[in-house]
């Protein structure tokens, strides 16, 4: 540890910290455009100067190391003098268009001008003009005259992205940020750029000329597109929100967004926004169809009490909210029947759950089926920043259907067949610790075969599970099983540490299991045969669109049909609007507040921005009138509060599970393609018009080149997949990085009902070949 | 991508440790070869080298004589630094302009000259001092303009 003073101030830091770190854990904000933490120093922008005794001359902050007994001044007259000279110099061909600039009121070049620069430049040439908002893509643009050259964006997205998309090209005052060619930047990192850019040059495309900062006001809001719940600063104006920022949390997150995060906010202005109450398939009055349903629900409830209804939760709902609907269903109608919608089989228990933290200190990652870069961006960023750390080797290995490597992340992947996962991961395990009593209950049954995969690959895997101090696994929950081979994993490396992150949804899944549901698949699947099979007589979708998302579309069919009442509050109508009896518009994420617990089991606050549109109510005025109809009590306990006092912002601990279930090896296909689905964030059903293109050109199905070629499609095409099930045409495209026999499917896509068919061999059939331009 | 590209892209490698090293020597070799740099050109040294074709693109752009676009037979830079500028280039220039009928920064449609100006030369004893295909010529006064196109130099 290294001591020194900084404006008076004595403080201890370790030994390489930067003086301007080590300035900020005193809460001394040293002015600087190029420095970021995540980054590392620069020295571009020369603007963080300060004063160090027995230094010659002026240093900058932020490539200084600290040093034993080093007095630092941060202000005084030496370091204005030489703050204002930098500025006067960033200011040479700056044009001063702040009147019509979007970060106008919120620049760090604005701000530190007001404070430290000169009133006016002593250059008297005309200004060098360069491009001003050209496009960096349909979503970024550029003002290249309002640029500091800080290099941020550059090395943001070569070094920390790893997708170089972004340089400067020229030299001296003629240097401009750029892309090769003008190409449109692709990368769905690329909108960090505009929040790491402190001056006026990188500009959001869809806020644009919107608003004012003093017309405005951002609130703390959370991204609800995936599980990572990323932590965001939302801008509404005149009733819509116009703008997501990133909100870094100190210690916790930079701020990172994905493009599907920052720029799909607009879901809920989109037109198919259901802002009016249905009722019989037509838009109704919200008076009245909110009466009819409590006479529905009173004549149920009276009839046959209230165990003849089930209520779904899904959707983007707070926890707040599902726990509102909770009590509403326990007390006033008396149902145990509630549930969380799913599309994923698998369940990872509390007592597994592991947080980023974990993640930041693991020494072993193992990714089971999932490909975060598709299903959770910004994981996937937070694995790379791992993996880069070079003090503090990470082995990261996959086990799933399909390779998981990545230029930007290499992953030692096993690559099963669909439905083997969970017999490779237990194959690993035998190997390992197969005299654990735990690992000798799952694999009674005779699992752990690892047939055709390589023996050296799954000695490797094994010798993971055995060596790992301290070990996340990544999971999709796609395959069920795998949960069992977790939990044997976990007791058998007692003393280590073995955490799990679920990337699957709905994205808020754990707050409504904190709120009173039951968020197991068994659960949801259980009520979906008492529906078919007439022991429920109503069905309340909550947000929740089964047709869509269940995995067995078929009971889904079968249970809509013979339940008598039908209704679905939502977003959006749900699919299978003909069946509905009634459905009412709901209130999006934004507009109430509430909290959303996270892949890590987080709870995390959002605050609303604007109201719901239309018709459209939060939770509680739905289920207070309908009490009122039900002639019962209920008050929406507004305090009722998620948070626990001894776990923080974390849900509860809960121990390690102990019962091991065993598993199966499961019959292997032989030949053929296999059916394989994914959740991703970018084909998640959720529309966004700013998105639509990228939307467009993600749902898809997607082949490997070799399948394409056997089928004679070298783009794009359509398909037709049959199995056992039924048969499906699905539009698919050439994926170069997908491992041949696969066909990949994302989820929940109403153009791709894959629900139709189960995940395994399929034969495929080539309908027709699309020529793209 | 000529074939001999390859070659140079491993002997230019073989002189360093790291590739990124090996870019300004082989970039070099194939403007004396092609004359310019074509966008093309760079995104295939960038494969050559197994760098990014933005880095590529970014050190080619910050040097002024690494050409982007298709230069002439002669390139002449006139230098337009202080000194030079008191003893006439603005006038040395514009006389260049009005012979080859070409603002600076074009080539002629012939493809015989580019005209380009250079930031100080080094060589304010010379001025108003100008460079034909690099080498220096001066003092020239503008109304001796002629002999830089005329005069024989090597390419």
């Amino acid at each position: 540890m290294i001591r020194l003073t900084i404006d008076g101030q004595e403080i201890e830091v370790r030994e390489g910290t930067m003086i301007a770190d080590a300035a900020a854990r005193l809460g001394i904000d040293i002015p600087v455009y190029c420095y970021h933490e995540a980054l590392g120093p620069l020295g571009a922008c020369r603007m963080c100067l300060v004063q160090v005794e027995k230094m010659p001359k002026l240093a900058t902050a932020c490539t200084t190391a600290v040093a034993e007994g080093m007095v630092v001044h941060t202000t005084g007259p030496q370091v204005d003098k030489g703050r204002k000279g930098v500025l006067e110099f960033l200011l040479i061909n700056h044009p001063l268009d702040c009147p019509v600039c979007d970060k106008g009121g919120e620049c760090f070049l604005q701000d530190y001008t007001f404070r430290y620069g000169p009133p006016q430049g002593r250059f008297q040439e005309p200004k060098i003009q360069k491009v001003k908002d050209g496009p960096i893509s349909d979503l970024i643009l550029i003002d290249q005259e309002r640029c500091v050259l800080c290099q941020r964006c550059v090395r943001f997205m070569d070094e920390y992205v790893g997708e170089p998309e972004l340089l400067l090209e020229g030299r001296g005052v003629e240097t401009v940020v750029t892309t090769v060619e003008g190409r449109p930047a692709q990368s769905q990192f690329a909108g960090n750029v505009i929040d790491l850019c402190p001056v006026g040059a990188l500009l959001a495309a869809p806020y644009h000329h919107k608003a004012r900062p003093w017309n405005i006001e951002r609130e703390e809001s959370v991204c609800t597109l995936c599980p990572v719940g990323c932590t965001t600063l939302t801008t509404g104006r005149d009733g819509r929100i116009v703008r997501v920022e990133g909100r870094p949390v100190v210690d916790r997150n930079w701020g990172w967004l994905c493009d599907r995060g920052r720029f799909g906010f607009d879901f809920a202005t989109h037109p198919s926004r259901l802002v009016n109450s249905r009722l019989h398939g037509r838009e109704e009055a919200a008076a009245r169809t909110t009466r009819e349903i409590g006479q529905w629900l009173r004549e149920v409830v009276a009839q046959e009490g209230g165990e003849a209804i089930a209520v779904v939760m899904g959707g983007l709902h707070t926890t707040e909210e599902a726990h509102q609907v909770y009590r509403f269903a326990t007390e006033v109608l008396g149902t145990r029947r509630l549930v969380v919608s799913r599309d994923v089989p698998g369940y990872v228990p509390r007592g597994l759950n592991g947080t980023f933290e974990d993640l930041s200190a693991a020494d072993a990652v193992i990714l089971v089926g999932t490909d975060p870069y598709e299903s959770a961006p910004v994981l996937h960023l937070r694995l790379r920043e791992r993996l880069k750390n070079r003090r503090a080797p990470l082995t990261l290995m996959g086990v799933a259907p399909r390779n998981l490597s990545r230029s930007t992340l290499p992953v030692e992947t096993l690559v099963t067949h669909v439905g083997q996962e969970a017999d490779v991961l237990a194959a690993a395990l035998k190997e390992a610790a197969g005299d654990h009593p735990a690992v000798a209950a799952l694999l009674s049954q005779g699992a752990g075969i690892a047939r055709g995969i390589d023996p050296t690959q799954v000695s490797q895997l094994s010798r993971v599970l055995r060596e790992a101090e301290r070990l996340v696994v990544v999971w999709d929950g796609v395959e069920p099983d795998v949960e069992h081979v977790l939990a044997a994993l976990a007791q058998a490396r007692q003393g280590q540490t073995t955490r799990v992150l679920p990337t699957f949804g709905p994205s808020n899944w754990r707050g409504f299991e904190r709120a009173g549901f039951d968020a197991r698949f068994d659960a949801l699947t259980r009520v979906l045969e008492d529906a078919r099979d007439g022991k429920i007589r109503m069905l309340i979708l909550w947000g929740a669109d089964l047709l869509k998302d269940y995995p067995d579309r078929r009971l889904v069919e079968q249970a809509y049909e013979r339940v008598e009442w039908l209704l679905a509050e939502g977003v959006f109508v749900p699919e299978g609007a003909e069946h509905f009896d009634a459905v009412v518009p709901g209130a999006a994420p934004g507009e109430v507040y509430g909290t959303y617990v996270n892949m890590e089991a987080r709870l995390q606050i959002a605050s609303p921005s604007v109201n719901p549109p239309g018709q459209a109510r939060p939770t509680k005025s739905y289920l207070t009138a309908w009490a009122h109809a039900l002639g019962k009590p209920f008050v929406v306990d507004e305090e009722w509060d998620p948070y626990d006092d001894a776990s923080g912002d974390l849900l509860p601990e809960e121990p390690l599970p102990q019962d091991i279930e065993a598993i199966r090896a499961p019959d292997l296909p032989e030949g053929g393609v296999e059916l394989l689905v994914s959740a991703q964030v970018w084909a998640n059903g959720i529309p966004s018009q700013i998105l639509e293109a990228r939307l467009e050109a993600a749902q898809i199905a997607r082949i490997s080149p070799l399948d394409a070629d056997a089928l004679g499609i070298r783009e794009v095409g359509v398909i037709r997949v049959e199995s056992a099930e039924g048969v499906l045409e699905l539009p698919v495209r050439v994926d170069e990085h997908l491992t041949p026999g696969r066909l990949l499917v994302p989820l929940g896509v109403g153009a791709l009902p894959v629900n139709r068919l189960r995940p395994g061999v399929v034969k495929v059939q080539r309908l027709e070949e699309v020529q793209t331009p | 991508m000529k074939p001999e590209w390859k070659e140079w892209a491993q002997e230019a490698k073989k002189q360093f440790p790291r590739a990124n090293s090996a870019l300004l020597p082989l970039l070099h070799r194939i403007q004396r070869a092609e004359g310019w740099l074509s966008p093309e050109t760079l995104t295939e040294v960038a494969e050559l080298l197994d760098l990014s074709p933005q880095y590529v693109d970014s050190v080619a752009s910050f040097y002024s004589l690494f050409f982007k676009q298709p230069v002439g037979k002669r390139v002449i830079h006139v230098c337009v630094g202080l000194s030079c500028m008191l003893a006439g280039s603005d006038e040395l220039m514009h006389a260049l302009e009005e012979r080859l009928k070409i603002s600076q920064g074009q080539t002629t449609p012939d493809g015989e000259y580019t005209l380009l100006e250079a930031e100080c030369l080094a060589a304010c004893d010379l001025a108003p001092v100008a460079q034909v295909n690099l080498r220096y010529r001066g003092p020239i006064p503008p109304e001796e303009a002629d002999r830089l196109l005329t005069e024989e130099v090597s390419s």
